[in-house]
């Protein structure tokens, strides 16, 4: 059975963490679309949700660093970040259909690092608060590294998500997909706070256009310039475009936030 | 010079309760289990967020470090913007 569901998502820890600092009415807009968003996942019903997601040093260390890794567990602990404002939880998983995806990457020219044992932090755990709030549906989580360079480029990213939504498409599961991240931010750099809007549009112009050649010219270096070390997760996004191919993106929500410092941005993709 | 070994010592102080427990009960002990030249050692036991950020270290391996010994945004964005 297919992909029912598909969104991306930006994940700013200030969401939740510090979410009075920011303007109300930015907050309500956006925190509110984040929710009905939730909504519109729920009413399609899904099995299971996986995740393109990234994460902060939860699990790994520059010992080894998976460029791509997918969950296997039982079930995953989160959130890690005690100052999240989210009540610690445990999230199902669905070991059977991360088996399948990661059969359907071995068999599709993709060998990504498998883990029968994640921790999610505020990547993973502060998106699914809004899209499923009682953390009721399954997850399995695909992560890749946009942590630490080097990453995987943004033509094998689409390339990656081409192979997970073609595994998507034969497995007997209702899934909903959510890409993580971005988008232009700068956590913890000297440039806190910045964010590049100009970037941000252009970047929402090309998924909102099914460009997806533009996407996947995406450079690390011009990302890194233009859209900061936060901004590497976009990867996700571009990920997701090759999941659902033909799906057209329909713009959600984007705010910059400054007190989240983070150009916030909520995309449905529709078939 | 030793990024890596500085980004180790700060990944365990982040994540590691017991080794947290163990820095902060003698943190120049604690430091001198990890392969650190003398200036990276005085960085991280001066909390020299300007040095640390300079050598390299992960904006956020430096930040949560920073968080646990209660430096706040303000002092932060001040300590990496100082010549």
């Amino acid at each position: 059975m297919p992909i029912v569901f598909a969104c991306a998502a930006s994940h700013a820890p200030g969401m939740t963490a510090w979410t009075e600092a920011a303007p109300k009415q930015q907050a309500d807009n956006f925190l509110g679309a984040y929710r009905k968003l939730g909504e519109r996942l729920a009413a399609c019903k899904p099995d299971a949700i996986v995740t393109l997601t990234v994460e902060h040093w939860a699990n790994f260390f520059l010992n080894s660093m998976p460029t791509f890794c997918i969950g296997r567990a039982e079930h995953y602990d989160g959130p890690v970040e005690e100052w999240l404002r989210i009540p610690k939880g445990r999230v199902p998983g669905d070991p059977q259909l991360s088996a399948k995806l990661i059969d359907g990457c071995l068999n599709g020219g993709f060998d990504p690092t498998f883990s029968d044992e994640l921790l999610f932090d505020h990547a993973t755990y502060l998106p699914l608060h809004f899209l499923n709030p009682n953390l009721s549906v399954p997850v399995v989580p695909v992560i890749i590294n946009t942590l630490t360079a080097p990453m995987p480029t943004a033509k094998r990213c689409f390339a990656f998500g081409e192979i997970l939504g073609q595994a998507l498409r034969g497995s007997e599961k209702r899934v909903a997909l959510i890409a993580t991240g971005g988008l232009s931010h700068w956590p913890g750099e000297a440039q806190h706070g910045k964010i590049n809007i100009p970037f941000d549009k252009q970047f929402l112009a090309h998924l909102l256009a099914g460009e997806h050649h533009r996407l996947t010219a995406y450079t690390h270096d011009e990302i890194n310039r233009e859209a900061g070390s936060g901004g590497h997760e976009i990867r996700t996004w571009i990920a997701l475009a090759g999941a659902v191919q033909s799906w057209k993106a329909e713009l959600i929500a984007y705010e910059p936030i400054v007190p989240w410092a983070t150009g916030c941005g909520l995309v449905a993709f529709n078939p | 010079m030793s990024l890596y070994q500085v980004q180790k010592l700060l990944y365990h102080v982040n994540r590691d309760p017991e080794r947290r427990q163990g820095y902060r009960r003698n943190a120049s002990a604690f430091v001198k289990t990890y392969d650190l030249t003398e200036t990276e050692s005085a960085a991280i036991l001066n909390l020299d967020v300007r040095a640390l950020y300079a050598m390299g270290v992960h904006s956020l391996l430096l930040r949560p470090f920073t968080l646990l010994h209660n430096l706040s945004n303000e002092d932060y964005a001040k300590a990496l913007k100082e010549d």
